[in-house]
């Protein structure tokens, strides 16, 4: 896995999701990105029923189960601001059994799901994000594969999305701007989805776009 | 007196023939079994075929050698007419395996004497055994009787060790014991005799009927398909999972304490 | 956050409704060595494995009901390896037709952050100990033998004690739930250990 930045891109004034969506897959399909295939990246939000975990630490924090369509077999569970865990599948049957001590807040799963382009060494995801069946707006992932390290590569990851994203390119991610110069953990897709806990978090506040339903 | 003997014959033929026939038999059965059964074929069974027909052999050569048996070596056939033509009743007689009694097939049907070839190799195995001294050949006979002997003891002594060695596992020394088990089940499964990070008193070690784990949710309420198989893979193989959560019998609880004080009480 | 509603959560992937069948017994040290030589001769042919392996046991209190117990596993042979985190339901001991002990069981494999990750859920560590033996596998069945030790500082393990003279010996097979059947392989698989050892399936509610 190489350096990746997910952000959110507003949708176009005047314009439905579903239309600044096509809009995008037009820009890139005019700079030569390739379709590849689509995928999906969701969240499930868990909290620590009243009697579980400690009196100490009130309120408890909310727990995150995602999955990623590029890591199927693994599951990823995070609280925000860390730790994070990476697990196998069977986390999901893990959490079953949990049920007593964490809910499943169902009404806060949120999705980005959306169509996969290969543009030379860059993977670009054009995601809808949803929550209770309604579009809440939209998720652009970008990877350069060929690269593991943010520092040396996060210019020429600017330019490339200027190139159709304009002015919504966003700055380094803090996931990387926290860390230390050097190596990117490139063994799991952590980081990647620490980023789209925040995009997906930013989203669940955010007012629901008026007949922006889901087609 | 001739006519005695010619009674004498034809009896011995025919007690020879429904021996024969019944070693046929079995025979056949046999290679039945091993042809259509052999998937259920057990080895003991096949064993038991080959008790059968070694024991008929062994009548037929009791027959051959008793002593009222005339000695049918001196018994002289002559083919007195071969013909190309097919022959019935021959047919009948040697059940369809001998249709014709032809130049071509009497020869060998009527053969006293090993294949020219067979002759020819027997003949130079001889000469070669007269080549050799009788010295060397003693000296040869020897050498053999010794590494047979040899492999003959290599084979009989780690057998006469295993034996006794499980022996002695059988009779005096138990190779387990109960107590040991149920410490060291009570331990993977409760944490029993190890040493508790919790406060103390939160959950007794030991404490009866008291189940440590909540059930869960009911696996009825889970509805999915697909339940693969592929975890088996998943984990490490060396990270097993030892434990299981068994209440500690009360009886066992002074052993778990005096282990607990390094002190084993089945120490030798 | 204004409280999320709550409801049965979709499982979206992972295998559910695993079952281990297990029988348990142990063998005293001075044994080993034949019940390994007769194990290497039932098992299937491979690479003798051994292991070593630190388990810490992790207890979820809620105010009501029982504590949540995890094991977390690592191994101290291989220390890059990942984590394994299994959860273990109330073994069924079932009637006399039915050889094993069964319980309901789910494995995940977890990255390294797993303690922390275990704490900040409201897991709490209870107590942990070092396992060191060698498995083997006849198909499906798998057979442990292993040396439980305590571990007298919290959290060294190379400061252990052994907790007995013998070395834990546990028969198991992961099924589906309802596949009873396997639980005759596992008998008769037993019947070849004695009288070297007995496993049996060891009753929580017995005596």
């Amino acid at each position: 896995m190489g350096v990746t930045c997910v952000c959110q891109v507003p949708i176009l004034e005047g314009k439905s999701v579903q239309q600044t969506v096509d809009m995008l897959h037009k820009k890139l399909e005019q700079l030569g990105a390739v379709k590849q295939g689509s995928f999906f990246v969701d969240c499930e939000t868990y909290h620590a029923t009243s009697n579980a975990s400690g009196k100490k630490r009130q309120p408890s924090k909310l727990l995150y189960v995602m999955h990623n369509s590029e890591t199927p077999l693994s599951c990823l569970a995070l609280f925000e601001g860390g730790p994070y865990l990476t697990a196998d599948v069977n986390f999901d049957v893990l959490m079953v059994k949990l049920k007593s001590h964490f809910q499943n807040a169902k009404g806060h799963k949120v999705e980005s799901r959306g169509t996969r382009y290969r543009y030379c060494d860059f993977l670009v995801k054009v995601g809808t994000v949803t929550m209770s069946s309604s579009a809440r707006g939209i998720s652009v992932e970008v990877e350069y594969c060929a690269c593991v390290v943010p520092g040396d590569c996060w210019n020429l990851m600017k330019e490339f999305m200027q190139s159709f994203l304009g002015s919504n390119v966003p700055e380094l991610p803090s996931v990387f701007a926290a860390k230390p110069e050097g190596l990117y953990a490139p063994v799991d897709c952590m980081d990647t989805m620490v980023q789209y806990l925040e995009l997906f978090s930013k989203v669940r506040k955010q007012q629901v776009i008026p007949g922006a339903s889901v087609r | 007196m001739q006519q005695r003997e010619e009674k004498q014959l034809e009896a011995s033929v025919e007690s020879l023939i429904s021996r024969v026939a019944h070693l046929k038999n079995s025979l056949h059965g046999f290679i039945y079994k091993l042809e259509n059964e052999y998937d259920r074929l057990t080895w003991p069974s096949v064993l038991d075929n080959f008790a059968l027909l070694s024991g008929q052999l062994n009548t037929i050569n009791k027959l051959l050698k008793n002593e009222k048996t005339p000695s049918f070596r001196n018994q002289i056939i002559i083919p007195l007419l071969l013909s190309p033509e097919r022959d019935e009743e021959l047919a009948r007689l040697t059940e369809q395996r001998v249709p014709v009694f032809s130049h071509e097939i009497v020869p060998d049907h009527l053969r006293t004497k090993p294949d020219p070839e067979v002759e020819e190799q027997e003949k130079q195995l001889s000469a070669e055994a007269a080549r050799i001294g009788p010295e060397v050949a003693q000296k040869q006979i020897q050498t053999l009787n010794k590494l047979c002997s040899n492999l003959l003891e290599k084979l009989n002594n780690p057998r006469d060790d295993r034996e006794s060695e499980s022996a002695a596992i059988r009779q005096n020394k138990p190779s387990f014991n109960p107590a040991d088990t149920n410490a060291l089940v009570g331990a993977v499964g409760y944490g029993k005799g190890l040493s508790k990070c919790r406060p103390p008193g939160s959950v007794a070690p030991g404490h009866p009927g008291q189940p440590m784990m909540t059930g869960g949710p009911t696996l009825q309420q889970v509805t999915i398909g697909g339940a693969q198989g592929h975890q088996a893979g998943m984990a490490p193989v060396a990270q097993q999972q030892a434990g299981q959560p068994g209440k500690m019998p009360s009886n066992i609880k002074t052993n778990i304490k005096s282990a607990s004080a390094s002190m084993h009480p089945y120490n030798r | 956050m204004e409280a999320p509603p709550v409801t049965v959560m979709p499982v979206t992937g992972g295998t559910i409704n695993m079952m281990e069948y297990l029988l348990q017994g142990s063998v005293l040290d001075q044994a080993l060595d034949s019940l390994l030589h007769r194990l290497r001769g039932l098992c299937d042919n491979m690479e003798p494995e051994s292991f070593a392996d630190h388990e810490l046991v992790y207890l979820l209190k809620g105010q009501q009901g029982n504590p949540f117990m995890l094991r977390a596993r690592r191994s101290l042979a291989h220390p890059t390896a990942p984590w394994h985190l299994r959860y273990l339901g109330q073994p069924e001991v079932g009637d006399k037709s039915r050889h094993a002990l069964v319980r309901n069981c789910v494995d995940v494999a977890a990255s390294h952050s797993l303690p922390d990750f275990l704490n900040e859920m409201g897991f709490r560590m209870d107590h942990e100990f070092v396992a060191k033996g060698h498995v083997f596998r006849k198909g499906a069945l798998k057979v442990v033998v292993s040396k439980v030790s305590r571990v007298l500082v919290p959290g060294n393990t190379d400061n252990i004690e052994p907790l007995s003279l013998s070395y834990l010996v546990e028969l198991s097979v992961l099924a589906p739930a309802g596949q009873d059947t396997v639980s005759e392989d596992m008998r008769s698989f037993a019947e070849q250990l004695k009288p070297l050892v007995h496993l049996e399936k060891i009753d929580p509610k017995r005596v």
